[in-house]
């Protein structure tokens, strides 16, 4: 495999990272995030700057997902007072802040960001390695969580809160512990992908950050591990494949949302299940 | 997880045949990686197209040893994550022999580090972070570094201008802080005094409680770092409140669109720069006409600094004869470019990699760029060294 | 003196805010979906003002163009797009909306250039003078476009059929529907009215800054997502207060506090903060 190829990958499974991580929190828990990119952000630049310190790269990433994670229980204590709507703005709120305080921070390189960041020490294929089998371990994690009673808890939480506060689900725990679990994993995925650019600035974890995560996990059907997974590969890939056609890449992105929540409002997940209901239907009738 | 594996291979592999191009023996590859798309895709286009003038005129005159010269172009919008897998493939797949950048810090900086690491020179057309080349030995950059350009604003303000009571406006990203940065550094040397320092996002277009400052603080100048799409509201708004003082700005202003968009306020406005629009080269005034024929608008130093980029990279693969196949070669041959005259100036790199030329400084004299000065303080434009 | 000019300069910029912002507020006060492709609309009027000026050489042709113009396509989104997901998840709207706002942004670089564009000739220029303070022809315009509109907004809602049922509408679709107010009707009008807003809005900022440009939409794209919600979402006497208080407080904020964090953030700071203690917004009912 070359150069490039080993880079896309490692990319994409960044990108999956984070989307199954906003997944946990929105898709599973049903809590809107518009400021996902921030927690993203904290990981970065925390494993940035300890790496940089001389600490250990495992040190770092673990140290960035805390990072992330402590921000996310914040969060998730504002979205305690916050429901739907609100909490989406809210989010986006928090991710507006973090971008601006960090911009102004000059020991956190200000507007210039950090670079020359160290590197990870595993070797191209290494890293590659290391990015996808933590992918995979979180896919795992979030095919496990579904079938068990968290998730159980999460689904009522998502469907109608209040009517699960009633048969006894401590809500607001479950809440948080779908922020910290969520957004520990995209620390993690900061952490990784500043030792991927090996330069971070603060624009690569703005607003079009969050939105570009939330579009994945929307566009492969909110809740479904599976399609959140292709709809991550498939968005990372797209810009890549329309290289050639650099002028229209964006607008077919954008097309791609619009066409997708006007069509199949249920994502991948929702069109692979129309298919399927549509192909046993088909298979009954004589023909 | 079966079926997304799969997915995911089949995908890599489309990607990966849709994008290989054929390599071609007979043709020298040059990459260009430029913001095509988003925020600052005016500044792309123009370092494309300059780049483009630069590849045309090579070939028309014979190529590379007979070689056809091929620009492989890529977006990168700009931005430091797309700009990683642009430099991998354009060196895996495209397997060029030289990059260029075309576009702003972060993406430069990103791509710079991957081309360091697989040894292939690269050169910065314009960006202007410090970091740039001392991502290695194979980074090179044509244009004036930051800090250097502002420690010029303090000689041009303070010294040659002669105002002392300084309010400045920075735009807050790596140029417009660097900038300042330079500026404030050598503003003490010529007996500025900083009033105030206002700073706005790159997104802003409405200055009104900036200018109502200003108005009350009463500068005898005002240092504006910003690009033509920023600057020009800014100055059209000053002017609008009565603020006369003079406005000073950098090469981010040097465009015709500048002088579109604001109109009579723009008059008497100052910038340094590097490409001068009176000079008496014939490489500065052909490159000047033929870029107006080409793209339909006038020239800027964008593209300037794209035609140079390019004009450095062929003039180093012609003293090699067109054996481009070492490329820690092609490298040496880069560094030792020596008093070449481009539409910029004349380039020489230091032992960074960075360029060492003067100043140029424009005002708007008559709705045009005219030539004010030129800054040649050997001493004061020292780029770093390491 | 410096303090009331902030404040008047805050005050136009929370003009601006407003025009773009109440548009924004009726749709969600109907519909609940975040619409973001709105900011779009406010590009597509900067653009039709700028190019009809130059092309026929008349200011108030253009902006009569436009402003019908912006409030139809402001229609046809409601029509293709929104209705046939209205009874979708909120953030199917939501993302089916950024999706189409990026399509629009670049609709307008590819069809505009990435260049951005301007009047050939500035069409309004001088300013005008309220005692000491001194702003331009075009800032006045501003405040007095958005109180004018607005306040006469308030009347077409209060005293006219079809606004009692307008407003009817949105407070309570499905009684209003059982009175037999054509529901659907309304939703056109409200987008027509809003869009239409939002064209002004981008009138008025290119002629203050003789540029418009592909991504000119981007900042309120967001912001006003900010606005709608301290004004307590469909609320749109709220929101023209919120708008207000944002433009004054990031008027003293940029210059007082640009060294701590930017406008963005100082925006979504007191946002956060509003919401950390009311939860519903500043004028939102509970």
């Amino acid at each position: 495999m070359g150069a490039y190829e080993l880079s896309l990958l490692t990319l994409i499974g960044i990108n999956v990272l984070l989307a199954l991580s906003l997944n946990l929190i929105t898709g599973f828990c049903g809590q809107i995030s518009l400021g996902h990119a921030a927690f993203y952000g904290v990981g970065a630049y925390t494993a940035a700057m300890l790496t940089k310190a001389g600490i250990g790269f495992a040190p770092a990433l673990v140290a960035g997902a805390a990072g992330a994670a402590l921000l996310g229980l914040i969060v998730g204590i504002a979205s305690l007072r916050v429901r739907a709507d609100f909490l989406a703005i809210t989010t986006m709120g928090v991710g507006f802040l973090f971008l601006g305080v960090v911009r102004q921070q000059e020991w956190l390189g200000g507007e210039l960001g950090i670079s020359q960041i160290s590197e990870s020490g595993l070797g191209e294929t290494g890293f590659l390695l290391l990015v996808l089998g933590l992918a995979a371990g979180v896919f795992a994690i979030s095919l496990y969580i579904k079938r068990s009673w968290m998730g159980f808890a999460f689904d009522s939480i998502a469907d109608d809160e209040d009517t699960a506060r009633t048969v006894g689900i401590d809500v607001a725990r479950y809440k948080l512990v779908a922020f910290a679990l969520g957004t520990a994993i995209a620390g993690v995925a900061g952490g990784l992908y500043a030792h991927y650019a090996r330069i971070i600035v603060p624009d690569a974890f703005g607003f079009t950050v969050s939105i570009s995560i939330l579009a994945m996990v929307v566009v492969g059907g909110i809740g479904s591990t599976v399609g959140v997974l292709i709809a991550a590969v498939l968005l990372t890939l797209m810009p890549e494949l329309f290289r050639f056609i650099n002028d229209y890449k964006l607008l077919l992105y954008g097309g791609l949302l619009l066409l997708t929540m006007r069509f199949s409002p249920a994502g991948l997940a929702g069109l692979a299940r129309l298919g399927w209901t549509a192909g046993r239907k088909a298979e009954r009738r004589p023909a | 997880m079966r079926f997304g594996g799969l997915l995911l291979g089949s995908l890599v592999a489309a990607a990966t045949t849709l994008a290989g191009a054929a390599y071609a023996a007979d043709t020298i590859k040059i990459g260009f990686n430029a913001p095509l798309t988003g925020f600052a895709a005016a500044d792309g286009k123009s370092a494309l197209t300059g780049a483009e003038l630069a590849v045309e005129q090579a070939n028309a005159s014979g190529g590379v040893n007979g070689k056809q010269i091929e620009l492989v172009v890529y977006d990168d919008g700009a931005k430091p994550d797309q700009a990683v897998p642009v430099a991998k493939k354009m060196i895996g797949q495209d397997k060029v022999a030289v990059g260029v950048s075309g576009s702003y810090s972060g993406s430069t900086r990103a791509a710079a580090q991957v081309f360091q690491d697989s040894g292939v020179p690269y050169i910065s057309a314009y960006a202007v972070h410090p970091d740039i080349t001392r991502a290695g030995p194979f980074v090179f950059r044509t244009s004036f570094v930051g800090e250097v350009q502002g420690r010029a604003g303090a000689k041009l303000v303070g010294e040659m201008l002669g105002k002392k009571r300084v309010v400045l406006i920075t735009l807050q990203n790596d140029f417009g802080k660097s900038l300042a940065a330079g500026f404030k550094e050598k503003a003490g040397d010529y007996g500025i005094e900083v009033v105030n320092e206002y700073q706005y996002s790159i997104k802003d277009r409405q200055f009104g409680p900036i200018v109502s400052k200003v108005a009350a603080d009463k500068p005898e100048a005002i240092y504006a770092t910003g690009y033509f799409f920023t600057a020009a509201p800014l100055v059209k708004q000053l002017r609008a409140k009565g603020v006369d003082a003079p406005v000073i700005g950098q090469e981010g202003y040097d465009s015709d669109k500048f002088l579109e968009i604001a109109g009579k306020a723009a008059e008497g406005v100052i910038i340094t720069t590097s490409l001068d629009r009176d000079s008496d080269q014939p490489e500065t005034k052909q490159f000047i006409s033929a870029f107006e024929k080409k793209a339909g608008f006038g020239a800027d130093m964008v593209a300037a600094s794209g035609h140079t980029a390019i004009k450095v990279a062929v003039a180093a693969m012609r003293k090699l004869d067109g054996d481009v196949s070492d490329p820690a070669k092609l490298r040496d041959a880069i560094a030792a470019t020596e008093d070449l005259t481009a539409s910029t100036g004349s380039i020489s790199f230091n032992p960074l990699g960075e360029v060492m030329k003067a100043v140029q400084v424009q005002v708007v004299r008559d709705g045009a760029w005219h030539r004010h000065s030129v800054i040649d303080d050997t001493a004061l434009l020292a780029p770093p060294a390491k | 003196m410096l303090y009331l000019d902030l404040t008047l300069q805050g005050l136009i910029q929370g003009s601006m805010y407003a025009l773009i912002a109440v548009g924004l507020t009726l749709v969600y006060g109907l519909l609940r979906i975040l619409h973001v492709a709105h900011a779009g609309l406010f590009t597509l009027g900067a653009y039709i003002a700028v190019t009809v000026t130059n092309a026929a050489g008349s200011l108030l042709l253009a902006a009569l163009v436009a402003v019908p113009l912006v409030g139809l396509a402001g229609m046809a989104i409601y029509r293709l797009l929104y209705e046939p997901i209205l009874h979708r998840p909120p953030f199917v709207a939501l993302i089916a909306s950024i999706g189409l706002f990026i399509c629009m942004e670049e609709g307008f670089r590819l069809v505009f250039g990435p260049y951005g564009n301007s009047f050939d000739l500035s069409p309004v220029e001088g300013s005008v003078q309220l005692g000491a303070l001194s702003l331009q022809t075009v800032e006045a315009a501003t405040i007095v476009a958005a109180f004018g509109l607005l306040g006469a907004l308030a009347v077409f809602a209060g005293r006219t059929r079809i606004g009692v049922a307008w407003r009817a509408t949105v407070t309570d679709p499905e009684m209003a529907q059982s009175f037999g107010i054509d529901t659907v009707k309304v939703r056109y009008l409200n987008f027509f009215i809003g869009s239409a807003l939002a064209a002004v809005a981008g009138v008025l900022v290119a002629l203050l800054n003789n540029f418009v440009e592909p991504t000119m939409g981007s900042v309120p794209s967001y912001k006003m997502l900010a606005i709608i919600v301290l004004g307590g979402l469909g609320n749109v006497k709220g929101t023209l207060v919120a708008s207000l208080a944002l433009g004054v407080m990031e008027s003293f904020g940029t210059i007082y506090a640009g060294h701590i964090m930017d406008r963005d953030a100082i925006a979504f700071l007191f946002l956060v903060a509003v919401l950390m203690v009311r939860p519903q917004g500043l004028f939102g009912k509970a």
